[in-house]
C-alpha cells in the first residue's frame, strides 16, 4: 500500500489529491508576486480534513511513516506565509475541528478546539453570561488555532494583553506524535510558531463577563496627544479596549465607504468602555490632552465596524501592509519618521493599544498589485519593521515570509528552546517546515526569507520613492449587462 | 492535453473590467466562506467556499486557469443568496461575479447544468420553467378576483406563484380585491420574468423572455408592477431596466413587492387589520427580497399591524438570515443540497418556538413545504398574505 492508498483508507472522504482543490490551500492572505510565490513550494499533494485530536495523531502518523512536511492551518487569514505549504506534502484543515469541550462559568474559562472562530465562539459564550476577552479584527472567519500559532493582538488587549496572556492551558500533539499538556513558559514555547512545534488539539481560554461596551471615540492632534490620553485613560476609565486610527486611514476607510470621514488630521481614539463611565469624562480627557470628544455616532460607528479593517481595499485594489509592536514611548518618534517616509502615498495607520503600554500597528499604503513594479514597492511594506525597531519595537509575527525574525520575536532563550524541541521531536523538519529559520531558496544554501530581509532593505530607498498605483480612486458604477 | 480553449483570449474577458477590478480587491478574509450556506456541502475542503471561487476566478481571468467541468459544477453550487456579498470586507459584488462566470461557462458549453437546460427548454416552449400549459396561466383565479380590464397597475403573478404555490398569489390578491385596488391581470399572456435562466447564466434565452414581458408591458400601458414573489420583483426590479436598454424597448415602470404595497396601503389607512390572530410567528426573509431588495422591515411593519400576532426573531434574520436553499438553480439541480439547507433553517425556525414560520415568496414557501413533509417538523407555514387576509373583518 502506497501513501495515498493508505491516507484514502484512513481519512475516506476528508482526504483529497484532485489539483484544484490543492490550487485552494497553496496560499493564504497575503498578496506576494508570482515571482516570489514561485520560490516555495506551494501547492500541496494532499488535504486531509482533521475533525478530531484522533485525526492529527493518525495524520502525523502518515506524514512520519512516509516522511511527508505537514502543514497545519486554519482559515488562513494571516499573510504571513504561515501556512502555505513550503515544502508541498500534506496540510491539514483544522477548520472542522472546532467544538467547545467545556465551560466552566464559575472561573470563567472555556476549553475549545482549535478551528472554533471567534465569533461564533463569543455567540456560544453569550448565553452564559461570557465573552472572549480578546479577539483578532478577523473573528468572523479566524480562528482560535490559528491565532494562537500566529501569534496576535486585537480588540481587548488593552485591558487584558497578548493572545497568549489569556490561555491558560493548551494540548499539543508534537510531531512525534506524543501529546504534552502544558501551561506557562511551556505552553508559551508553542505561541507563534505557526505550528511547527506540534498541533495544538485544545485550549484552555480565559474568558471575560459579557457585557455592552460603551465606545466614545475622541480627535486628537498629534501622536503626543494619543499617547497622553492612552495614559490618562487607562488610569482614570475602564478600558476594555482602545483603536487608534490616523486621518489618513480614516480618509482612505472613508473613501472605500464613500462617505466623509469622521477627521480631517491628526488621529481619532476609539474606546471601549467596560464598566461606568460617561461620555463627560472621555471628553475632559482628550481635553486635556488637545482634543475632543467625537459625536456618539462615530463612536459606535467605529466599534460596529471593528471587524472591518480591510475594508480601506476597496479603493484599492491591493494594500500594502506593514505590521510591527511599538512601544507607547517611541509611537511619537515613529509617526513621523512613517510620516517622512510614507508620507507620499498617503497611508493609514491603525493600532491597537495593548496593555503593557505597547501598540500593535498596522501601517496601510492603496497599490495594485497587477503593477509591473509592485514587487518593488512591496519593500515598503517593511519599512514599518525597521522604522519600529528604531522606535524600541520589533515584529508583529513572522510565520514564513519573515521567518529570520523569528529569533528577535521568540527572544534567544524561547528561540533556542524552540529549536532544541524541534530538533528532538521533528529532527527532519517535516511540520510546518521553513517557519522557525525560513525555507532555502532553490537551488541555493541560502535562507530565503534572510534574502528577502535583505532585498527589501536594498530595495527600500527605491521603493519608498515609487509612489503606488493606487487605481480605484474614481470607482464609477458600470451597469450592466 | 494542452489546449487554452477554456481559457478567456485575455485578460478580463469573461467579467465586465469593472467587476474584474472588483475582484481584486478580495481581502480572503474569509468571512463569505463562514456565512456561505452551500460551503459545508463541498465535504469541508476549501474550494467549495466563495472566497475559493473568487480565487479561481481571478487565475481564470489572468489566463492562469483553466474553466473545468469540476469548477463550472462548483460555480452553480450557489443560490445567490448574497450572503457572502453582506458580509464581504470590500463589498465584491459577488452574486454578479457568480452570474457572469455561469454565463462565460455556458458561452463555452460547458454550462449550464442538466436540470438548467431543462429549466430553458420549458421556458423556451410554454413560457414558464415548470412546463405548465399557460392556458392554464389564470386557474388560480376565483369569483372574488376582480381584475380590471385595464390598468395602470399589473399584476405580475410568477410562474411559482402560479403554478405551483397559488395560495400565496390567490390569498395576495385577494386581499386587494377586498380593498377595491384597481389592478389588470395578464393571464395567459405573462412569460416567466427569466430570473431562473439571468442566475444560471442563459443570458440568450432569457432575453427572449424579457423581450416578450416588455412588448406585454408596452401593450398594457403599465406604469406600476405588482407581484407576490420575491425573485420576480427583484428580477423587475434590477435587471430589467439593465436588459430593456440592451434590447432598445423603454421600461418606465415602478415595480412592487406585495409586502412594498401592503405597507402603502396600511399607511395610507385603506388597509386595517382588525381581527386578532393568535399565533407566534417566525418570519423567514426570503434572500431576494431582504438582501436584494433591502425589504426587511416592510413585512414586520405587516405583521406588528396584525392585532394578537407575535413575532419571535430567529438568530439570522434580516441581513443576516439564512437561505432556503432554493433559489440560483440549487433547487432544480442540487436537490439534496437544497433540501438540507431548507431542513437547517427550518430547525432555526423550531428553536425559536414560534407555532408558524411565515415568509412572503413562493419560492422559499416551495421549499420549506417539502422540508417540513420530509421532516415531520410540526410547525405551520404560510404566507403573510394568509394572516393578512385571517386579519380582515
Amino acid at each position: 500500500m502506497n501513501a495515498q492508498e493508505e491516507f484514502r483508507q484512513v481519512f475516506g472522504p476528508a482526504v483529497s489529491f484532485d489539483r484544484q482543490i490543492m490550487d485552494s490551500y497553496d496560499h493564504d492572505a497575503g498578496e506576494m508576486p508570482r515571482a516570489l510565490m514561485s520560490l516555495v513550494r506551494r501547492r500541496p499533494d494532499m488535504v486531509v480534513l482533521a475533525r478530531s485530536r484522533e485525526d492529527v495523531a493518525r495524520a502525523l502518523d502518515l506524514a512520519r511513516k512516509y516522511g511527508l512536511p505537514l502543514t497545519p492551518r486554519g482559515q488562513a487569514t494571516s499573510g504571513y506565509g504561515g501556512s502555505i505549504p513550503a515544502r508541498g506534502g500534506i496540510v491539514l484543515d483544522l477548520c472542522s475541528f472546532n467544538a467547545l469541550l467545556r465551560l466552566d462559568v464559575p472561573n470563567s474559562w472555556a476549553d475549545v478546539e482549535p478551528g472554533i472562530v471567534w465569533e461564533e465562539l463569543s455567540r456560544a459564550l453569550a448565553p452564559h453570561g461570557l465573552d472572549n476577552r480578546v479577539c483578532p479584527t478577523s473573528a468572523p472567519s479566524s480562528t482560535v488555532g490559528g491565532w494562537f500559532s500566529m501569534g496576535g493582538m486585537g480588540i481587548g488587549s488593552f485591558a487584558y494583553g497578548s493572545f497568549l496572556d489569556n490561555v491558560l492551558e493548551i494540548d499539543v500533539l508534537a510531531f512525534d506524535g506524543t501529546l504534552h499538556t502544558l501551561s506557562g513558559g511551556d505552553a508559551a514555547l508553542f505561541y507563534q510558531t505557526c505550528g511547527a512545534l506540534g498541533i495544538v488539539v485544545r485550549l484552555r481560554l480565559a474568558c471575560r463577563a459579557a457585557g455592552t461596551p460603551f465606545t466614545p471615540a475622541v480627535s486628537l492632534p498629534d501622536a503626543s496627544g494619543v499617547i497622553r490620553f492612552l495614559d490618562l485613560a487607562g488610569r482614570d476609565l475602564p478600558v476594555y479596549s482602545a483603536c487608534v486610527q490616523s486621518a489618513g486611514y480614516c480618509e482612505l476607510r472613508a473613501r472605500a465607504e464613500g462617505k466623509a470621514p469622521p477627521i480631517s488630521s491628526g488621529f481619532m481614539v476609539s474606546l471601549a468602555l467596560l464598566g461606568a463611565a460617561d461620555g463627560g469624562s472621555v471628553a475632559a480627557l482628550a481635553s486635556g490632552c488637545g482634543g475632543s470628544l467625537l459625536d456618539e455616532a462615530v463612536g459606535r460607528a467605529t466599534w460596529a465596524d471593528r471587524y472591518y479593517p480591510m475594508r480601506l481595499k476597496k479603493a484599492g485594489p491591493s494594500l500594502l501592509a506593514g505590521e510591527s509592536v511599538i512601544p507607547f514611548d517611541g509611537f511619537a518618534g515613529a509617526w513621523e519618521d512613517l510620516r517622512k517616509t510614507l508620507g507620499a502615498d498617503g497611508f493609514g495607520l491603525e493600532a491597537h493599544a495593548v496593555r503593557g503600554r505597547r501598540l500593535a500597528v498596522l501601517t496601510y499604503c492603496l497599490d495594485n498589485a497587477r503593477d509591473f513594479l509592485y514587487p518593488l514597492r512591496l519593500a515598503k511594506a517593511l519599512i514599518p519593521l525597521r522604522v519600529a525597531a528604531r522606535h524600541g519595537g520589533g515584529p508583529y509575527a513572522s510565520g514564513m515570509w519573515l521567518a529570520a525574525l523569528a529569533r528577535s520575536l521568540y527572544g534567544k532563550e524561547k528561540y533556542r528552546r524552540a529549536l532544541a524541541f524541534k530538533r528532538r521531536t521533528d529532527d527532519g523538519d517535516l511540520l510546518n517546515p521553513g517557519t522557525l529559520e525560513g525555507p532555502r531558496l532553490p537551488f541555493t544554501p541560502f535562507n530565503l526569507s534572510r534574502c528577502l530581509l535583505a532585498g527589501a532593505r536594498i530595495a527600500a530607498p527605491v521603493a519608498a520613492r515609487l509612489t503606488c498605483a493606487n487605481t480605484r480612486l474614481d470607482r464609477r458604477q458600470e451597469d450592466r449587462p | 492535453m494542452n489546449t487554452r480553449e477554456n481559457y478567456p483570449r485575455r485578460a478580463e474577458q469573461a467579467l465586465s473590467p469593472l467587476s474584474a477590478e472588483a475582484a481584486d480587491t478580495c481581502a480572503r478574509c474569509g468571512f463569505c466562506k463562514i456565512h456561505c450556506p452551500t460551503y459545508p456541502f463541498g465535504g469541508g475542503f476549501e474550494t467549495y467556499s466563495p472566497r475559493a471561487r473568487l480565487h479561481f476566478l481571478r487565475a481564470y481571468c489572468q489566463g492562469r486557469e483553466k474553466l473545468t467541468p469540476e469548477w463550472v459544477d462548483r460555480l452553480y453550487r450557489c443560490t445567490s443568496c448574497e450572503r457572502c456579498e453582506a458580509v464581504c470586507q470590500t463589498g465584491i459584488p459577488l452574486v454578479r461575479l457568480w452570474e457572469d462566470i455561469r454565463a462565460e461557462s455556458v458561452r463555452r458549453g460547458l454550462g449550464p447544468m442538466p436540470a438548467h437546460k431543462r429549466v430553458r427548454e420549458m421556458a423556451e416552449k410554454f413560457g414558464n420553467p415548470y412546463g405548465e400549459d399557460p392556458s392554464r396561466q389564470t386557474h388560480w383565479l376565483t369569483p372574488e378576483h376582480t381584475p380590471a380590464p385595464e390598468a395602470e397597475t399589473l399584476l405580475f403573478g410568477g410562474c411559482t406563484g402560479t403554478y405551483k404555490m397559488p395560495g400565496m398569489l390567490r390569498t395576495g390578491v385577494a386581499v386587494l380585491s377586498r380593498l377595491g385596488f384597481a389592478f389588470t391581470y395578464a393571464g395567459g399572456e405573462e412569460c416567466c420574468c427569466a430570473s431562473p435562466l439571468l442566475r444560471t447564466g442563459q443570458v440568450d434565452a432569457a432575453l427572449s423572455l424579457i423581450a416578450r414581458n416588455l412588448d406585454l408591458f408596452a401593450r398594457r400601458k403599465t406604469r406600476l408592477i405588482i407581484t407576490p414573489c420575491g425573485g420576480c420583483s427583484k428580477t423587475l426590479k434590477k435587471d430589467y431596466p439593465l436588459y430593456a436598454r440592451r434590447l432598445g424597448k423603454p421600461f418606465d415602470i415602478q415595480v412592487m413587492h406585495f409586502s412594498e404595497l401592503y405597507v402603502r396601503l396600511l399607511r395610507e389607512g385603506g388597509l386595517k387589520p382588525s381581527r386578532p390572530v393568535d399565533k407566534t410567528v417566525t418570519f423567514h426573509d426570503p434572500c431576494h427580497l431582504g438582501r436584494s431588495q433591502g425589504l426587511f422591515r416592510e413585512p414586520r411593519e405587516i405583521l406588528a399591524a396584525i392585532p394578537g400576532l407575535r413575532l419571535t426573531e430567529m438568530p439570522g434574520n434580516r441581513e443576516a438570515s439564512r437561505c432556503c436553499g432554493a433559489g440560483g438553480g440549487v433547487k432544480a439541480n442540487y436537490p439534496q443540497m437544497a433540501g438540507d439547507i431548507a431542513r437547517d433553517r427550518l430547525r432555526e425556525a423550531e428553536a425559536t418556538g414560534a407555532d408558524c414560520l411565515v415568509t412572503m415568496c413562493p419560492f422559499c414557501m416551495g421549499s420549506f413545504k417539502q422540508a417540513i413533509e420530509e421532516s415531520g417538523s410540526s410547525i405551520q407555514l404560510c404566507g403573510l398574505e394568509e394572516l393578512l387576509w385571517a386579519s380582515l373583518e
